[in-house]
């Protein structure tokens, strides 16, 4: 840190004020997929170069000490289990319940599944794969069942979308409905109830009870834009009415929708973003678990409205300032108990861990 | 086959201490000497009778190699050389041995005068070890004997902390001791050259980790600092005179320069002369950063930094002190504590391991309440610990990422990890002997107490004639390449500490012996109704028809010659028609005589 005032020691020295907790850790190779495994254990693994890693991390112990948070002096990641795989890895998902997570790589014709592994061994080892029908660059969407039985979701386009059984590769359920647009996310709201949204921004709602899927196409359907989607369910109730939708386009706009009425979205607003069509890559909209009514934005760059905090930690690091162009935000996920801690990765490899402070409620 | 043995020493799978002895080319070298903190009975010395069951060491060593003066890595020195006898030569860098003597002795005093401990090592006995050291430079090659080398390498980690290359002949191992690999405040990071040793040790306590950057631990202190100066509290950091002071009041005096702090610093006295006068010592040792800083002033002239007095620890208000020694066992350290330590606005800051038995040790163990003793002007009895603890570890490691770069930069052809639980690091060693760049065989992972036995395939120096390299070169077919070898047919001559390559020739003049040279004859009898010659004619006639390739001649004395195979042919008065072809040949011809002579025994085509 020298003497001189430079943007990012500037930042430095507020973020003693904004961040209750900062851990700024840098992988090896960038991640696309932080995805949660256990109370304190998150997956990441690596989407650049043929060869890729998957790490089972541990967080910083010193976030859990609470009242000893002083005598823990315990700040930094522990590599559980890390295997290989042999494509970059897209998409990354774990089974609740299991020790089993699934992956889609870019242009890859099959899902592959993985053991993480328990305290024996600290590989993780493939045990099988599941074949898709066609490949995407993308790789294909894919979504844990909520069912006993270990299941995903799956599909590149509308059309290819189909519930597989991990264990026999049988297929549960097949979506009947002819159409070819792609698949942007999709997303289990109870055990039989699912939604996907395509990347146009068209919901599609299906329940594997019921062959018929129904859809609901955005009013105002302007061409060339991606759509990201994010899905808030109050866990507390089996019926999927208490389930509310946020959907995001490449331009900023944002559609909130109940699950009961997905027609008429009840809250549209639009945020000023840099509106750049190659880099929709890493559009991310989620809904925090723990703090009511709130979302979190990463992948664009967004001005205005001015949100309850915004992580600039990424762009502010030693390692930004000296590459050409700034990192972009990859993915980030909310702590599922921690009511304001999050985990955000970016391009340049970074991974970090924050806990923000809300100048209004925290003084 | 050549090997290189590598054995752990210690008790169970217990990491804390690190000592390694290595065999190489004929030679035993123990790599450090540390004590384990966690035990107080033998358990904290390493096992040394793996080396001898009973008597002293200096026969069974060539050499002690210590890393750096963390106790860890030599804390079981003096009890080695001393009391278990050890008179050879220990080798450390300059600031090691400045600096060890001063860590082993107050780690003496605790143990001694604190804990009441007997079978302990004793001043004289530190003094008398620090005699066998012989220090070194970096980069710079050391003899050890005539056929064992070491050279030191930068480590980063603490001040004089280095890698080391041990080589005997063609074969080397590079022991890493505590490294790490991203540049701090003060040090600069670990660096080697692509020597390829044969084995590579590391330490492999933190290799599952990937560590949060420096910066967020910085954060992390002046947060608590500034926290607590804001409240209006005291702020006590005990360290040691070397290492995390400089980093840390480097980044205080920056902070509150940059914040426009008012609250007091203030740096210990003694603290002050014995650190500037080991980084003076010692300035090739730190980073550029520093070394410029000095050139302008004195490293401890700071703007909001300064000396202390005692009587400041009553002053009223915020303050910050840095105090020595860093374990709060005795000295400024506690007395300062002890006066603050009831009130709970106040923080203690640990930057560093604090040895059990030490008051640091007790309340990072979350002790509240502790018995205290000291002259009547300081508090006696039970002292209740109300004031905030934070214990920080700035100490700078190699982690998985580091452990990558460093295997990169080194080439090692295999890998030895200390000090990690096997099962835990599987995913580690697939990922070392996977590493495409630089095609390391095997990673291995001894527990404490086992030994690794790494075969090596040494490159053994020859030196070749010019004649023969000439001769060899004129035999035409394509260029020696590292990737395709070439057999080649010559002498070896090995004699004193020389090894030749020569040809046949010269080898047989040198040792004044004469060339014997072997021939074959054999006898081919064959009906031909033709006279000598003409027969004779007919055979060449024949070879030349067969061996398309070979130069044949038809000699006018009567004979035929192919190579150095020679055919006469010759008749008796009583049978002209029964021909006997007479061949012969020289020992390299075996081949083609005999071709030849089963070749005539079918007669010859009409």
């Amino acid at each position: 840190m020298d003497i001189s005032s430079d943007e990012s020691d500037d930042w430095f020295i507020e973020s003693l004020n904004t961040y209750k907790d900062l851990h700024v850790f840098q992988l090896e190779h960038p991640t696309k997929v932080i995805e949660w495994t256990g109370d304190k254990n998150i997956c990441v693994a690596g989407y650049t170069g043929s060869r890729s890693e998957i790490l089972e991390l541990l967080l910083p112990l010193k976030l859990y000490a609470g009242e000893n948070q002083g005598l823990c002096a315990e700040r930094d990641f522990k590599v559980q289990h890390g295997g290989f795989s042999e494509e970059p890895i897209e998409s990354l998902i774990h089974i609740s319940g299991t020790r089993c997570v699934v992956t889609s790589g870019s242009s890859s014709s099959t899902l592959q599944i993985w053991d993480i592994g328990g305290d024996d061994s600290d590989v993780i080892k493939r045990t099988g794969v599941i074949n898709l029908k066609s490949t995407s660059v993308k790789g294909c969407k894919i979504a844990p069942g909520l069912t006993d039985e270990p299941a995903v979701l799956h599909g590149s386009c509308i059309s290819e979308v189909q519930l597989t059984e991990i264990a026999t590769g049988r297929v549960l359920y097949t979506v009947a409905k002819e159409s070819s647009d792609s698949v942007s996310g999709l997303q289990f709201v109870n055990a039989c109830v699912f939604l996907i949204c395509a990347s146009d921004g068209t919901l599609f709602m299906g329940d594997t009870r019921d062959p018929s899927t129904c859809h609901y196409p955005l009013e105002d359907s302007k061409s060339g834009l991606h759509w990201a989607f994010g899905l808030r369910s109050d866990s507390s109730q089996s019926e999927p009415s208490g389930c509310t939708v946020a959907r995001l386009s490449s331009s900023g706009h944002m559609l909130l929708s109940d699950l009961r009425n997905l027609q008429s979205p009840f809250c549209q607003t639009q945020l000023n973003v840099q509106h750049d069509a190659s880099k929709n890559d890493f559009l991310n909209v989620s809904w925090a678990p723990v703090l009511d009514r709130c979302l979190s934005v990463s992948g664009k760059k967004c001005s205005s409205p001015q949100p309850v905090f915004s992580h600039r930690g990424h762009e502010m690091s030693d390692e930004a300032k000296y590459s050409g162009s700034p990192p972009v935000v990859t993915t980030h996920s909310w702590h599922q108990s921690r009511p304001k801690t999050l985990l955000s990765a970016a391009t340049d490899g970074s991974l970090h861990v924050w806990d923000w402070v809300d100048k209004i409620t925290d003084r | 086959m050549p090997d290189i043995k590598v054995t752990p020493l210690g008790a169970g799978q217990d990491v804390g201490r690190s000592c390694i002895l290595v065999s190489i080319g004929g030679k035993n070298i123990m790599l450090d000497c540390g004590m384990h903190m966690g035990y107080n009975d033998d358990r904290r010395f390493p096992d040394f009778s793996y080396v001898t069951q009973n008597g002293r060491l200096t026969e069974f060593l060539d050499c002690v190699i210590i890393s750096h003066f963390h106790l860890d890595h030599c804390g079981a020195l003096p009890y080695m050389s001393e009391m278990v006898g050890y008179d050879g030569p220990i080798y450390m860098t300059h600031p090691t041995k400045a600096i060890c003597p001063i860590l082993l002795e107050d780690f003496r005093k605790i143990t001694v005068d604190k804990k009441g401990e007997t079978n302990f090592f004793t001043s004289q006995m530190i003094k008398d070890c620090m005699k066998k050291v012989v220090p070194l430079n970096l980069h710079q090659t050391v003899q050890v004997d005539e056929e064992l080398e070491i050279k030191a390498y930068y480590a980063g980690h603490v001040l004089g902390a280095a890698m080391f290359q041990i080589k005997v002949g063609s074969e080397s191992v590079v022991y890493t001791g505590d490294y790490n690999m991203t540049p701090d405040r003060h040090l600069g990071a670990a660096w080697i050259d692509k020597c390829r040793p044969d084995i590579l040790i590391s330490e492999s306590t933190y290799a599952t980790t990937i560590r949060d950057s420096k910066r967020c631990r910085e954060r992390d202190f002046l947060k608590k600092v500034h926290e607590t100066v804001e409240r209006g509290g005291k702020v006590l950091i005990p360290v040691f005179a070397l290492g995390r002071a400089q980093e840390l009041c480097i980044l205080l005096e920056t902070f509150w320069e940059r914040m426009n702090l008012k609250a007091p610093i203030y740096f210990s006295t003694g603290l002050t002369e014995k650190a500037n006068h080991y980084y003076k010592l010692f300035i090739t040792w730190t980073n550029q950063k520093i070394r410029k800083t000095f050139v302008q002033r004195n490293m401890f002239e700071f703007k909001h930094i300064k000396a202390f007095d005692r009587s400041y620890a009553d002053n009223p208000g915020p303050m910050v002190v840095f105090a020595t020694p860093g374990m709060l066992h005795a000295g400024q350290s506690l007395q300062i504590f002890k006066k603050w330590a009831g009130n709970e606005k106040n923080m203690l800051i640990m930057p560093g391991y604090c040895v059990q038995g030490t008051v640091g040790h007790k309340i990072l163990n979350g002790q509240k309440k502790l018995e205290m003793e000291g002259r009547a002007t300081v508090i006696t009895g039970t002292l209740d610990v109300k004031l905030q603890v934070e214990y920080m570890s700035f100490s700078a490691h190699a982690d998985a990422i580091g452990i990558m770069q460093l295997i990169r930069m080194a080439e090692p052809r295999n890998m030895l990890l200390v000090h990690g639980e096997a099962k835990k690091m599987e995913f580690l060693k697939d990922k070392i002997e996977q590493e495409v760049f630089v095609r390391c065989i095997s990673c291995y992972m001894p527990a404490n107490g086992e030994t690794t036995t790494v075969v090596t395939n040494p490159s053994v120096p020859v030196d070749i004639s010019l004649n023969l390299l000439k001769r060899e070169m004129a035999l035409g077919g394509p260029l020696p390449d590292a990737k395709r070898p070439r057999t080649m047919h010559g002498t070896l001559i090995m004699k004193d500490n020389s090894l030749r390559l020569v040809s046949p020739e010269q080898a047989l003049k040198e040792l004044g012996l004469s060339e014997h040279q072997l021939r074959f004859t054999c006898r081919v009898q064959l009906h031909d109704p033709h006279s000598d010659t003409d027969t004779l004619g007919r055979i060449y006639t024949h070879l030349k028809s067969v061996l398309k390739s070979y130069s044949i001649q038809h000699v006018p004395d009567g004979t035929v010659i192919v190579e150095s195979i020679v055919i006469k042919v010759t008749s008796s008065a009583e049978e002209p028609n029964l021909k006997v072809i007479l061949l012969s040949w020289s020992y390299q011809d075996e081949e083609l005589g005999s071709f030849l002579s089963t070749l005539l025994k079918k007669g010859l085509p009409s």
